[in-house]
Parts: C-alpha cells; sequence; structure tokens
C-alpha cells in the first residue's frame, strides 16, 4: 500500500475520530455545555489527536529503519565471493537497488507481469528480450537478480504490513481515546499538552539545523586543517589554488577584500541611510512618510543579482571611464570601489529602516523637554534624540555590516576575482564568499584541500559574523531601557 | 499656613506686576475648539494654578504659554498672550528663544539618558549662559540647591539621570529648567507621578520658586492647589470659569459650577 493512501486513510480515522468525539461528548452532556470541563472541539481534538500522533510517529519511525533493516537481510543474499575484485559490499547493493528499482518500473509500465518479475531468472531469454525492448535491460549477476527479487519482496511484505499496522494503530488509539471520553475527562489539558508538544519539537528543529550546519562545517574544517596547516591558512598572503597540487590557500587576501569592499559599503550606507532616517522620523509629514518609507524599503525587496547587474553594467564602466582611467588608477571595469558602491546602496534601506525605528522610540516627552528648554529642533536632534538613540543605530549598523561581509552576488559581478592585497580601491579584488563559490563550483574532490578551504572559509566567515550580531545584540540589549 | 498665606498675599496685592496678560485665547485642534476665549492675568513672583476636570483645557492653555502647541501639527491658537506686554504669537516672535524665558516641567519626569550633571548643564550650555567650566559648575550647583536636590546627588553628578528616584527624577527636570534662568515657569501636573513624600518635597520647592519666578502650575489635586497657589483659576468644557485669589474660590466660589467642581460633584 502506497505510504501516501496510509496518510489519507489516519487523516480520515482522525476526522472522523473528532467528529464523533464531540458527538458523544455532547451526547453525554445532554445539550448543558457547563458540565463539560472543556469545550467540546477540545473532545473532538483529543480523539483525532490521539489517532492521529501515535499513528504518524510509528509510520515515521518505519519508513526510516524499514531500508536499513531491509539492507541487512538483502546483504546476507550476497556472498563474499560475488563481490568482484576492487568492489565494496556498498556498491553491490548500490547495483542491487537498481535492479530492483528497475524490475518496479517494468512492471508499472506493464513490460512484464508481476509474477514475471517475481520468479526472473536470468537465462529467461523471452522476458529478458521484452525488457530489452522497453529499453529496461537487466544485466547483472545472478546473485545480485537473487538479492533484487528479495528486496522487492520484502518491500512489498514491509509496505503491506506497514499500512496494517499503522491503520490498527490509528483506529485503536482513536478508539481508546473515545472510550475516555466523558464530561469529566479534561480534554483541553491533554490537547494543550500536545500541541505544547507540537510547538517545541518545531523549535527543535530550527536549533538542530542550526546546530548540524556548524557540525558539518567544523568537521570539514577539521578534514582540510589535517592536509593543510592552518599557520598557512591564516596568515597566508597568497591566494593561488590549483588543483594538480602546489596551491597557496592564504586567507589574507580574501579577508582583506571582504573587509575593504564593506568598509566602502558602510562609509556610503550609514551616512545616506541614518540621514534618511533622521528626516523620515523628525521632519517628514505624516504624508511624505508613509509615500517614502516603503520606497526606501523597496530597495530592500531587490534580488542581490539584480544589483550585482547594475553594478556590472553600469556602475563598473562608469567609475573606469570617469574616475580611474583619466586618473590612472587602473583600467579594471570590475573594482572594489564598484562592488562598494552598489552594496552601500543595498544597505541604506537596512540601516534607514532600523535607525528609523530605533529613532521613532525615543520617547516624545524627551523632545518636549528639550524644546521646553528653548532650544531649537535640531539641537534637540543632535543633542537628545541621536544620543537616545546611538546605541540602536550602533547595533543597526553592526547589523548592515554582518551583511556587507556575507553578501556574494555583487562582488562576483562588481569586484572581480583577484585575490590580491591591494590599497587602490580602482583595482579587482575579491572576496571569501566569491572563493567559497568558486572552489565548489564544477566537479568536487573532496578529498583535495583546494575543496575543502570552503569549508574553513565558510566557518571564519560565519565566526566573524556571528560575532558581529552577537555584539550587535549585546550593545542593543545593554542599552535599550536607558529611557524607559 | 492661613496667617503666612494671607500676609503673603497683602504683599502680592501691593507689588501687583502682571506678567502674563492672555486677551481672548482660542485654541483648536483641528476642527474641535478647546479653548474658548479666556482671559487671564498671571501675575509675576506668585504661583497661579489651574484647576478643573480631566480634559477642560488647562494643561492645552499652558502649552500655550510658551508656543508648545506649536508641535502639534493640528494645533491652532487665536488670540493674543502678552508676556511683558509683548505679545508671544506675533509673527516676530521666534518661539525658540521664548522657550527660554518660560520654562516648563512636564507631567512625567523626563530626565534626557544623559549624567545628572550634563541634564542640568543642557539649558545652559544651549544658551551659553557661562563662559567656563567653573561659571557651569555654579550655575549647575545653584540649580540644584535650588530645586533641593544638591544634597542628595554633590556625591554622583556624573551618574545618568534616569537612575534616580520618580520624586529625584522630577526634581532633577525642575532643576533643568532652573538653571536656563527663565521667567515664567510652567509646571503640568508635576506631582501626578509622584508619592505623597516626594509630591510634598515638590510643593515645598514651588513655594520657594515663588520667590524668584512666576510659576503657573496645572494640577488635579484641589488639595495641592489650596496648599501651594495664591491665585487660581477654574476652567471647564474650555472655558475660564472663575480666576481669584486661592483662599476665595475654595472658600466663596463665585460660579455654580466651580462650587460643584471643589466640593466633589462634578469632575
Amino acid at each position: 500500500m502506497p505510504v501516501l493512501w496510509i496518510l489519507l486513510i489516519v487523516f480520515a480515522i482522525a476526522a472522523a475520530g473528532y467528529v464523533l468525539g464531540a458527538r458523544r461528548v455532547d451526547a453525554l452532556s445532554g445539550g448543558d455545555h457547563r458540565r463539560l470541563h472543556s469545550r467540546t472541539t477540545y473532545y473532538g481534538w483529543n480523539v483525532a489527536l490521539f489517532a492521529l500522533v501515535p499513528a504518524l510517529l510509528l509510520l515515521m519511525l518505519w519508513l526510516f529503519a524499514q531500508p536499513l533493516l531491509i539492507e541487512r537481510t538483502v546483504s546476507s543474499y550476497i556472498p563474499d565471493s560475488a563481490i568482484a575484485e576492487g568492489e565494496t559490499r556498498g556498491i553491490v547493493l548500490g547495483q542491487v537497488r537498481d535492479v530492483a528499482g528497475t524490475l518496479n518500473r517494468a512492471v508499472s509500465e506493464d513490460v512484464i507481469t508481476d509474477v514475471e518479475a517475481a520468479n526472473l531468472q536470468p537465462d529467461d531469454a523471452e522476458v529478458m528480450d521484452r525488457l530489452k525492448a522497453a529499453e529496461l535491460p537487466i544485466l547483472t549477476t545472478p546473485e545480485i537478480l537473487g538479492a533484487a527479487k528479495a528486496h522487492r519482496r520484502m518491500v512489498e511484505t514491509a509496505s503491506t504490513w506497514l499500512g496494517i499496522v499503522v491503520i490498527a494503530l490509528a483506529l485503536l488509539w482513536a478508539g481508546f481515546a473515545l472510550w475516555r471520553t466523558s464530561p469529566d475527562f479534561r480534554a483541553r489539558n491533554v490537547v494543550e499538552q500536545v500541541i505544547r508538544g507540537v510547538l517545541i519539537g518545531c523549535s527543535c528543529i530550527a536549533i538542530a539545523t542550526t546546530v548540524g550546519i556548524i557540525l558539518s562545517l567544523v568537521f570539514e574544517t577539521i578534514n582540510f586543517f589535517q592536509l593543510y596547516p592552518w599557520q598557512a591558512f591564516f596568515f597566508g598572503t597568497e591566494w593561488t589554488p590549483s588543483f594538480g597540487g602546489g596551491s597557496e590557500l592564504g586567507m589574507l587576501p580574501l579577508l582583506w577584500g571582504t573587509l575593504y569592499i564593506s568598509f566602502i559599503a558602510l562609509l556610503v550606507a550609514v551616512p545616506i541611510g541614518l540621514f534618511a532616517a533622521i528626516y523620515m522620523s523628525e521632519y517628514a509629514s505624516r504624508r511624505v512618510r508613509s509615500l517614502a518609507k516603503p520606497v526606501i524599503e523597496i530597495l530592500a525587496g531587490i534580488p542581490t543579482i539584480v544589483y550585482g547587474l547594475f553594478a556590472l553594467v553600469t556602475v563598473g564602466p562608469l567609475l573606469r571611464d570617469w574616475i580611474a582611467q583619466p586618473m590612472g588608477l587602473g583600467n579594471s571595469g570590475s573594482s572594489v570601489m564598484t562592488a562598494g558602491l552598489v552594496m552601500g546602496i543595498m544597505l541604506i534601506p537596512f540601516v534607514s529602516s532600523l535607525s528609523d525605528d530605533i529613532i521613532n522610540a525615543v520617547p516624545q516627552s524627551l523632545r518636549d523637554g528639550s524644546l521646553g528648554l528653548g532650544s531649537t529642533h535640531s539641537e534637540t536632534i543632535s543633542k537628545v534624540v541621536l544620543p537616545a538613540a546611538l546605541p540602536g543605530i550602533v547595533g543597526a549598523i553592526l547589523l548592515a555590516a554582518s551583511r556587507a561581509i556575507g553578501e556574494t552576488m555583487i562582488v562576483v559581478l562588481g569586484a572581480g576575482a583577484m585575490a590580491q592585497i591591494s590599497g587602490n580601491p580602482f583595482e579587482a579584488m575579491t572576496t571569501i564568499t566569491v572563493k567559497i563559490v568558486g572552489q565548489l563550483t564544477g566537479d568536487n574532490d573532496f578529498a583535495s584541500p583546494e575543496t575543502l578551504v570552503a569549508f574553513a572559509l565558510g566557518l571564519t566567515l560565519f565566526v566573524i559574523t556571528l560575532a558581529l550580531n552577537v555584539l550587535a545584540l549585546y550593545i542593543v540589549r545593554k542599552y535599550r531601557e536607558q529611557y524607559e | 499656613m492661613d496667617s503666612a498665606h494671607l500676609t503673603e498675599r497683602t504683599m502680592q496685592t501691593m507689588a501687583d506686576d502682571i506678567k502674563v496678560q492672555a486677551r481672548n485665547v482660542q485654541v483648536f485642534y483641528g476642527d474641535k475648539q478647546a479653548i474658548k476665549d479666556v482671559d487671564v492675568d498671571i501675575l509675576d513672583k506668585t504661583v497661579t494654578a489651574f484647576i478643573g476636570p480631566s480634559g477642560c483645557g488647562k494643561s492645552t492653555f499652558l502649552r500655550c504659554i510658551n508656543r508648545m502647541n506649536d508641535t502639534i501639527p493640528v494645533a491652532r491658537v487665536e488670540g493674543q498672550i502678552l508676556l511683558d506686554g509683548e505679545d508671544i504669537y506675533d509673527r516676530r516672535v521666534d518661539p525658540v528663544p521664548l522657550r527660554a524665558r518660560v520654562g516648563m516641567v512636564f507631567q512625567k519626569p523626563n530626565p534626557f539618558p544623559k549624567s545628572i550633571y550634563d541634564n542640568v548643564a543642557y539649558g545652559p550650555r544651549i544658551h551659553g549662559l557661562s563662559r567656563n567650566r567653573a561659571e557651569l559648575d555654579g550655575i549647575v550647583e545653584q540649580a540644584l540647591r535650588g530645586a533641593a536636590l544638591w544634597d542628595e546627588v554633590k556625591d554622583r553628578l556624573s551618574e545618568p539621570g534616569t537612575g534616580l528616584s520618580g520624586g529625584q527624577q522630577q526634581r532633577l527636570c525642575i532643576a533643568r529648567a532652573v538653571a536656563t534662568a527663565p521667567e515664567v515657569l510652567l509646571m503640568d501636573e508635576p506631582c501626578s507621578a509622584l508619592d505623597p513624600i516626594a509630591t510634598s518635597q515638590v510643593e515645598e520647592l514651588i513655594d520657594q520658586l515663588r520667590q524668584d519666578y512666576s510659576v503657573v502650575i496645572v494640577t488635579h489635586s484641589m488639595q495641592q492647589a489650596a496648599r501651594v497657589s495664591q491665585k487660581t483659576a477654574f476652567f471647564h468644557l474650555g472655558n475660564l470659569v472663575e480666576y481669584g485669589d486661592t483662599d476665595d474660590i475654595f472658600t466663596r466660589p463665585q460660579d455654580p459650577r466651580t462650587e460643584s467642581y471643589i466640593s466633589g460633584r462634578i469632575g
């Protein structure tokens, strides 16, 4: 029985359980719902959840365990002698799965019957020819064919039993919950408990994923440092990866490019974003504000690859033709300045939107107090409002900085891929993110340091942005209560 | 209190010196009229109390005296308010220097998130009232002494003003207003967020401030009005119903509405 069918049946049982549970308690209460401990919907949900949760849990466990168990049994069909020189048991088991899959397709496309598939022998020429004609040839050893047939048989039996057991479980628990239903039964507490469990489960998934990502980065990084000395990685000033061997994998040129471009981006984004925020929150009329704020925030919705195109097609050539070449600073359309400027534009809405919220959060009473002492509007802003909002603004800037450091597409298209350390902002440079993409694009050999270096770079980047985020949160939290 | 009050009142009538004159003042919030045709003379070196039920316009009128209503976009003021004979709503008058002359203390203590010293020094610094640090120190100390806060904070002037207790914060705000050396001090329910002990400290302070300033206080507490003021104005539904000596208002009110309010029947 296909899993989809099992799911549908279980959900149908749950739905029926909901209706029955609610009806039963309604009947038991004699129509007077004040006598019930909980509302009728809770009794319905109680039955439905009892039908659903154990059945679905079992289904999940079964589907997880079934391949492992079947693999182990199938493995016993293959004697060590059937494993060819240079092959492993894992590869042979993979072939078994492939053959079983081919047989399944042949049956579902009506090339052969189910019985023929179950009894297929390598010397069964007529059936083999039909398979060949349908472009589903089976060319394999008798041992593997036998194992594949066993594999199919077991999967079939297992899925039949899976359906029976899961549906029986759903019916059993639904029946139990229904039997337990009475006006005094605390259905609400049970249902709330289950809902709480589901909520906890969801947050655990998010946390577990984060931990998983970090662990995979850490393990690959450890592999990398076993192949390549960490001193050379962290302090090397040459980045010349070559898959033939003899690469220099120093990350300093990449770190320099990352920080240089981020610095220029912040130089653009912070003043413009901050002044825009001050205008929005302190000077703009309500009408202007309601129009201009969404327009600025549209900038945040533009995909960064579009910014990258803008950098490549417009900003890069413009800077080269009007500034770099006349001043003799370089001939490259891709440059740190191009990527930095465009990234700065991208970050404006981050800085302005966050700062705007923070400036608005400064209580009006502080502005009144300052104005009431005879200070002007601009004195009030510069001497009272901005100092009060400063911690939050610093937090906003740090968040923008961590965005800048992690940005990839604008840099690929705007700054080029030259790993070098230079002070000239009109030269092409590159960043950590770009080189991670570069090292992992194409065919990868996950045993070579040239590929594994990407994980070390990723971890470095992760640590830098994490540190910035933590610092930003710390600053925002520490000073937030000052005027409350 | 009564005998002291009486002598003071006689002194007051002798030195009858009108500081603020309001003539036909009307205030509108959009289409709604909040103040209707108010005429009142506020005397120098006197505490004047504005009383009345919530929403009667007493705070609105108070905010007219230093043009704080200018910060509300929909508010519109008509009529004349004369400060020392000069109309503050005249086209040529800039509200910024006016607010230096007419200081304000707000309902909720609103110290800036700065040190105690910087809070008090804020006004003097902006208006350039001192030429050097020593002079500024002097102004700050004098203002804090004036607000009866000096002894409590003299050892921690560099700590944030927001770390003080509610009553101390309000006295800090009064010191901040006093440091700017205003001529008139407006107080908008300065004790409504304070406990009884802090309230009595602030009230004592108001009584002292009368030596140097014209003080106008909006209050919900009739006992407070009776305790601290020499003149009382009763507002009701945007009208100034009755204005006179505090003792007269509370003992011999002329208008039936005033009598109803002070005896607790409306409000």
